[in-house]
């Protein structure tokens, strides 16, 4: 394994207005933790409470669909971990970004609904949510069934973008850019 | 029935439902990773209370951030309270919120909306 350069990090991190990154294994509690600093350094940069909500609210909305998504497809060890990047953009907008290892053909189908929700305008999107919010739940369900996606595309400043690149191995990585 | 007491948690709302009172009260954030596994023993809770008693049935909310989960786990409960009312039972839904947290206000009128029963959206400083 190569050596740890902490300077060229550094260097990374300032150059793209990193203010939080993460990569691993998320558990629930580290899901809170993390979370509950992101909101204090938020407030203490004196943000509207809507700002902190909403950054917030997309942080745990992505890496709780990711742990939701390596539960539900078995995936284990590496291919259970999570990135997560909090940065701000040049013109001081908050980027909530992740990704994790998928299967492709769920890979394709996230990146196409994503492509679907960005042609929506703002009242599409609320009837896709209240819609999507009347579907009938799976008892043994435990997510917000696909509620999660269009409650990102809501609170996004312009269209989600979403990824996919194939890995070695048949499985592919997905992430997902949300600006606030 | 016995009331229900959850204590809350970062990620989990307090919930008080209090049988004699006919009130069920909740304060906090809600974003468990399971809601369904929190809410349900409220939905189980109000279903009893509208099935044994006719009395009035209050749901107090000081909510501020729910996860989409919660969010439809707070469907399934405001549902139940709509279907009393269609059937002429007195319900009705107060929620409080800090008159700063726009968000919270959004929320909770996108809830109200949907019904028809009395939902007070009470803002305080």
């Amino acid at each position: 394994m190569e050596q740890v350069d902490v300077l060229s990090l550094r260097a990374a991190f300032i150059q793209q207005g990193i203010m939080l990154c993460f990569n691993g294994p998320f558990s629930a509690m580290l899901i809170e933790e993390i979370g509950q600093a992101l909101r204090k350094h938020m407030q203490g940069l004196q943000e509207s409470q809507s700002a902190v909500t909403d950054v917030f609210s997309v942080y745990i909305e992505l890496t709780q669909n990711i742990r939701h998504y390596t539960a539900l497809r078995g995936l284990e060890g590496a291919d259970a971990h999570a990135t997560l990047i909090v940065s701000r953009s040049e013109d001081g907008r908050y980027v909530v970004s992740a990704g994790n290892v998928v299967l492709p053909a769920d890979g394709d189908a996230l990146v196409e609904r994503i492509a679907a929700l960005a042609r929506l305008d703002k009242a599409g999107l609320k009837a896709e949510y209240k819609n999507q919010l009347r579907q009938p739940r799976d008892p043994s369900a435990k997510t917000g069934a696909g509620l999660g996606l269009i409650d990102l595309a809501r609170r996004a400043y312009e269209p989600l973008q979403g990824s996919l690149t194939a890995l070695d191995g048949g499985l592919a990585f997905f992430s997902l850019r949300v600006v606030i | 029935m016995q009331d229900l007491i959850v204590e809350g948690t970062g990620s989990i709302p307090a919930i008080r439902a209090d049988w004699e009172a006919g009130c069920v009260v909740m304060k906090g954030d809600s974003y468990p990773e399971n809601a369904f596994e929190l809410y349900q023993p409220v939905i189980d809770w109000i279903e009893a209370f509208l099935a044994r008693e006719d009395r009035p049935l209050r749901l107090q909310l000081q909510l501020l951030y729910l996860n989409t989960s919660s969010i439809r786990a707070m469907m399934d409960m405001l549902d139940q309270l709509q279907g009393a009312f269609d059937g002429g039972r007195t319900v009705g839904v107060e929620w409080r919120y800090e008159r700063e947290n726009e968000r919270v206000a959004e929320l909770a009128e996108e809830f109200r909306e949907d019904y028809t029963f009395p939902f007070d959206i009470l803002a305080h400083d």
